[in-house]
Order: C-alpha cells, then sequence, then structure tokens
C-alpha cells in the first residue's frame, strides 16, 4: 500500500532572484511499513523533501499524496492538522518542550488531538513504557539524557498514532550507544508494529539499518537501493 | 495544560519576568496611591464642606433659588420638616433663616451671609460648633449673641466679646441694624467661608425683623453620603413644589471636580499602563524571539496558531495579573494605612485652607475604582501580547526548526 507518493515534485527557493532547485522533479512513492533513510550530501535536499513529506512546507511543483491526501495544495492551518493526526516527528535536537515533564510532553500531542485527561496519562505512560523510560516519566528534558530525550521524542512521535514517523537526522546528536539503542527501538517498532518511518540522515549505522536507502544529489534522486529482504517483500 | 504551559513559561527567566513583574506592580501601586491622595483631597474637601454648611441636601422655596431674599420662605416648613425626620437615615434636620447683610465693626464693614439659627438642631447638621477657637458656641440666656469666623474677626479688627453691628434689609424691605456680641470665633478648613458667614440665634434675627417663625433653608444630614440618593429624591418628588437639592447641586464646582477627578485618575492610570504596555510587549517579545525554535516544533506537531496565539495572551496576562494584584496589594496597605494615619500637610496650611482642605489627608479610593481598573490590566495585556503572538504565529515551521 502506498503510504506518501511524489508526482514530478520540485521546491525552488528565491524563485524572483536566481532559482535554486533544492528538490527537482522527483518522483517517489513509500510504502506502508518502510524503515527508509534518506541521504546525500549536504545541500543534496533531504531536509526540503523532508520538510515536504512532512507538510512543513510546500511544493513549488507537483504533487504530494500523504494517506490518500493531496497535500501539496493544502491550507496552513489544514496542514497543521493533517500533521497533527498523520505525521510523527523526531527532531536532530529532541525539540521537547523544556517546562514539561516527559509524560507531559508525550500527553500534550494527544491534548492537541482533543483526547480525554484519562486517556492521555494512560497512553502517555503506556509510550514510555514502550520506549524504555517507565522510570522517568516525571522528568523534565535538563534531567534527561540526549538518548533518553530522543526516546520521549519518538514517544510523542507515535503518541499522535501517526501513519508514519519522520526523523531529521534523529542520531546527529547522540552517543553510540544511545544511537544503537535509539535505531533498535525504532526497528522494533516497524518490525512489531508495522510503523513507517523515513530518516533524512548522514549517520551510517541508520544506513546500515534502513530497508531501504534514496540518495539524493541536487535535488534529484540519484539511487534507490532496496537492501532488506523483508522490506522488498512489503514492497 | 495550555494553561500550565503559559504559566510554567512565564518562569522560565526568573529574573526578566521578576523585573516586569516589579515594574508592573510598582507603577500600578504609585498611580493608585497617587489617585487615593486625590481621591482623599477631594473627599476631605466635600466632607468639610458638607459638614460645615451644605449638609446632603437642602431645601428651599423656588423663589429663593432667584433672589435670595428672606421673604422666599418654606411654606409649612415645620410639616417638612416632620415628614423629613420620618426617614430612619436622616441623622439631623436644621431650619435656618438666611439673610445676606453687612457686618461693621468700629473701623470696617464686611459683607456677610446671616444664618439665623437653632442652636441644637444645627449642632445635628454642621460640625461650626466643633471649630471653636474662642469663646464658646453660643451662651444659653444672652440675646444677639454672634459666632463669626476668625478671618472676619481679624478683617473687622475685633476679637471675642467685641461688639458688631448687623445691617440688612426687612421683610417689609426696610434697611435693619441690629448690635451683637461676639461669643465665639470659629476656624474652618476654608477661609473663605470664615469670612462670609456668621451665625446669631434665629429668634435674635426673627424678633429684629418682627416676624413670626419662617425658615428660608432645611438643612438635612444623612447617616452616610451613599445614602443621598435613596432619601433625597423621594423627598424631591414628595415636595414637588419645592427646591430640594443635593449638595452635588448645591456645590457644583465640587460635583465637577470630582467628575474630573474620575477621568483624570482614570488618565493617569491609563498613563503608567501605556507606559507599562511596553515593557510588556518587549518582555514578550524576548520570550518569543528566543523560543522560535519551539514554537516551530509546536506548530510541525499539530499544535493551531490559534493555540499558540492564545498561549501567548494568556503568557501576558498572567504576568500583568501577578504584577497587577502585587500593586493593587501593596496600593491597598498603603492607602489603608494613610487613610487612617493620615498624611501630614501642615506645612501648607495657607494655602490649604483656600480649598477648604484639612492639614491632614486621609487617603482613599472608592471601590468602584477597582473593576475598572482590572479591565484595564487585562486589555492593556492584551494589546501588549498582541505583537508578540502575531510575531510567533507567522512564523514557519521548516525554518524555526531549524533556527539555534
Amino acid at each position: 500500500m502506498v503510504l506518501i507518493e511524489l508526482n514530478q515534485v520540485s521546491k525552488i527557493y528565491d524563485e524572483t532572484i536566481i532559482p535554486i532547485h533544492a528538490v527537482d522533479n522527483v518522483e517517489l512513492k513509500i510504502e506502508k511499513g518502510e524503515f527508509t533513510a534518506i541521504v546525500g550530501p549536504s545541500g543534496s535536499g533531504k531536509t526540503t523533501m523532508l520538510n515536504l513529506i512532512g507538510g512543513l512546507d510546500q511544493p513549488s511543483d507537483g504533487k504530494i499524496t500523504v494517506d490518500g491526501t493531496d497535500i501539496s495544495t493544502m491550507k496552513p492551518d489544514a496542514l497543521i492538522n493533517f500533521r497533527l493526526h498523520h505525521i510523527g516527528f523526531v527532531f536532530q535536537a529532541y525539540n521537547l518542550i523544556p517546562v514539561f515533564t516527559a509524560k507531559e510532553n508525550v500527553e500534550f500531542i494527544m491534548l492537541l488531538q482533543n483526547i480525554s485527561k484519562v486517556e492521555r496519562e494512560k497512553r502517555a505512560v503506556e509510550f514510555l513504557q514502550a520506549v524504555g523510560l517507565q522510570d522517568r516519566i516525571n522528568s523534565k528534558p535538563t534531567e534527561l539524557s540526549g538518548g533518553q530525550q530522543q526516546r520521549v521524542a519518538v514517544a510523542r512521535a507515535l503518541a499522535s498514532t501517526p501513519s508514519f514517523v519522520l526523523a531529521d537526522e534523529p542520531t546527529a546528536n547522540l552517543d553510540s550507544v544511545s544511537a544503537e539503542s535509539l535505531l533498535d527501538l525504532m526497528e522494533n517498532l516497524n518490525q512489531k508494529h508495522n510503523m513507517t518511518f523515513v530518516f533524512s540522515t548522514h549517520d551510517s549505522r541508520v544506513i546500515e539499518r534502513a530497508h531501504r536507502v534514496i540518495t539524493l544529489r541536487d535535488g534529484r534522486i540519484e539511487s534507490d537501493e532496496i537492501r532488506n529482504e523483508l522490506a522488498a517483500q512489503q514492497k | 495544560m495550555l494553561l500550565t504551559l503559559a504559566w510554567r513559561n512565564i518562569w522560565r527567566n526568573k529574573k526578566r519576568s521578576l523585573i516586569i513583574i516589579s515594574a508592573i506592580a510598582v507603577g500600578l501601586c504609585c498611580g493608585l496611591f497617587s489617585s487615593a491622595t486625590m481621591f482623599g483631597m477631594w473627599d476631605s474637601m466635600i466632607n468639610t464642606t458638607i459638614d460645615r454648611d451644605l449638609g446632603h441636601f437642602q431645601i428651599h422655596s423656588k423663589a429663593f433659588e432667584d433672589e435670595k431674599l428672606v421673604t422666599d420662605t418654606i411654606p409649612n416648613f415645620e410639616n417638612v420638616i416632620a415628614t423629613i425626620k420620618t426617614n430612619n437615615n436622616v441623622t439631623g434636620v436644621s431650619s435656618r433663616i438666611l439673610i445676606e447683610g453687612m457686618a461693621s465693626s468700629a473701623t470696617t464693614s464686611n459683607g456677610v451671609r446671616i444664618l439665623g439659627i437653632n442652636t441644637e438642631t444645627e449642632k445635628k447638621v454642621t460640625s461650626v460648633y466643633k471649630h471653636i477657637v474662642q469663646g464658646s458656641y453660643f451662651e444659653e440666656n444672652w440675646k444677639n449673641q454672634i459666632v463669626i469666623g476668625e478671618k472676619l474677626a481679624d478683617n473687622l479688627g475685633i476679637k471675642e466679646k467685641s461688639k458688631i453691628v448687623l445691617g440688612f434689609q426687612g421683610i417689609d424691605g426696610s434697611i435693619i441694624y441690629g448690635a451683637f456680641r461676639v461669643t465665639g470665633i470659629f476656624k474652618t478648613e476654608s477661609s473663605i467661608f470664615d469670612k462670609s458667614n456668621v451665625f446669631v440665634k434665629e429668634n435674635d434675627i426673627l424678633r429684629l425683623i418682627n416676624s413670626d417663625k419662617i425658615s428660608n433653608e432645611i438643612v438635612v444630614r444623612l447617616s452616610s453620603v451613599q445614602q443621598v440618593d435613596s432619601v433625597y429624591i423621594p423627598i424631591k418628588n414628595t415636595f414637588s413644589n419645592l427646591s430640594v437639592k443635593y449638595w452635588g447641586d448645591l456645590a457644583p464646582e465640587l460635583k465637577f471636580y470630582y467628575d474630573m477627578l474620575i477621568v483624570q485618575m482614570n488618565i493617569f492610570v491609563g498613563i503608567i499602563l501605556f507606559a507599562l504596555l511596553f515593557g510588556i510587549t518587549n518582555t514578550m517579545l524576548m520570550s518569543v524571539m528566543e523560543r522560535v525554535r519551539e514554537f516551530g516544533v509546536l506548530m510541525a506537531v499539530g499544535m493551531k496558531r490559534s493555540r499558540v496565539f492564545f498561549m501567548i495572551i494568556m503568557e501576558t496576562i498572567s504576568l500583568s495579573f501577578i504584577g497587577g494584584i502585587i500593586g493593587l496589594i501593596l496600593a491597598l496597605i498603603l492607602i489603608q494605612y494613610f487613610g487612617s494615619v493620615g498624611i501630614n500637610l501642615s506645612a501648607f496650611t495657607e494655602g490649604l485652607s483656600q480649598w477648604s482642605l484639612g492639614t491632614r489627608l486621609y487617603t482613599s479610593l472608592p471601590f468602584s475604582f477597582y473593576p475598572p481598573l482590572v479591565l484595564m490590566i487585562l486589555a492593556t495585556a492584551i494589546i501588549a501580547a498582541l505583537y508578540p503572538a502575531l510575531k510567533a504565529i507567522k512564523l514557519k515551521p521548516a525554518t524555526a526548526i531549524r533556527t539555534y
């Protein structure tokens, strides 16, 4: 089942001065359950493509369909609502709300979805247990290590029960033990719950584990390599 | 949870928040205290005027309003007094005979208003008897006693027990002279009043003008100024053939001053809040600019712009209200303290007496001043939050997330 589809998508910055083709006429399909890494050198368009897939930015041309919905022409408020219910985000710098505890950070997404307080609290604890932080639910981000913060970010991303998770350089700020542990967690979620993960990364550890590696160069797809039998079967 | 977030955000930078809270608290406290000082002045002015002369309301014949002649008397005034006395809020009623005349000593003379009073009932409506500085209010059995103000005594060059001649027009139009002996000299907060009013017994006046009992003025005193409307309006309706006026009509300059004072106090506090508005805006703007990435993340993960906007408004309102409440409490403590102890202004006695003000100023601020103030703080907070909040919701999540 195709979850994300990009049809001749282009993103051009500074169109009126010197046009920069950050993403240039890209065709891409990502299936449900994939564990995909988008790689490429700096300036190749990884982040722009992730922003386009995540509805954080809109294409200059082409069509983006996510979970059967065309998001390329959506209005900003509709896009916010779409992101809330369909996309989970994990950022490089964790980006947790510093004044909230781990549990409150996870709960907050569900609050935005208007889920009842009792349900929110129950699910937040479950998600934190799932990422191995059951003993740190009342800790604030400053009281957690980088790896633990990123685990909270994963729990937060999953709390909204998204169609897929977009992770932008999720291991960039982590030591190797924390990075491996986080990747184990994500891989586990992918295998057990068929959760789709799309990474933008430079990290070889992520690339090694990815079932599919899409290499970008100058805004174009240079290669699209399916490296895992399981993912290949799913495709 | 959104409110919790807003509340906790305020305390992320404690020092900055405390500075702006202190600025709001001190600004508001000073503004309120100054307003309470101004209001206390007015309160003192109106209370001394009511105490000294006006009473809470007065009744005259309608004709008296035009010419102020002694012949313009209140018909059946004893019935009017009896009716007024039936009201439980009335603490005193006194009838007066009013005549414009001249007071002369051996050396000079002065235009005066002669008040022919019942000495006992007059004590229940005015407080001149409390301001006697020489002699006594009135002796029991003497005829033709007069009580005059210190300023008039100085002008006429007389003192206690001196003789004074009053000249005025009688009921038949003839000029009548009567010699009086000064039994008491009073000194009130108003030198103008002291210079232009003399008190004599009504029987002495009636004898001089050869008349039965008459009344030009009925002065009514109530247990408090707040009861004026509830008492005077029914009486005004009952005696529609008479002129019934409350203190605001009798001393329109004081009423006007009061109205202006309220406007002035609101403008004054408004200016303070307006100045604070920039401080609050600056604080909130700094807070927003420091959290650009966070707002980007919030919007990226699905927080609607309206909720981001609301959160910033709530942060600003909370910040302003903390400062506002502290300011209000400080101001209330100061107003209460100086409302009971007073501020000593004896260094300015001469100037204050021109304005009917005592030498001790008691601060006060009516309760009705506070609810609009709370609304003004709320409005200030909302206005101050607008720019930072708009700035926040205009952020593009994709760019904001990568702002370090």
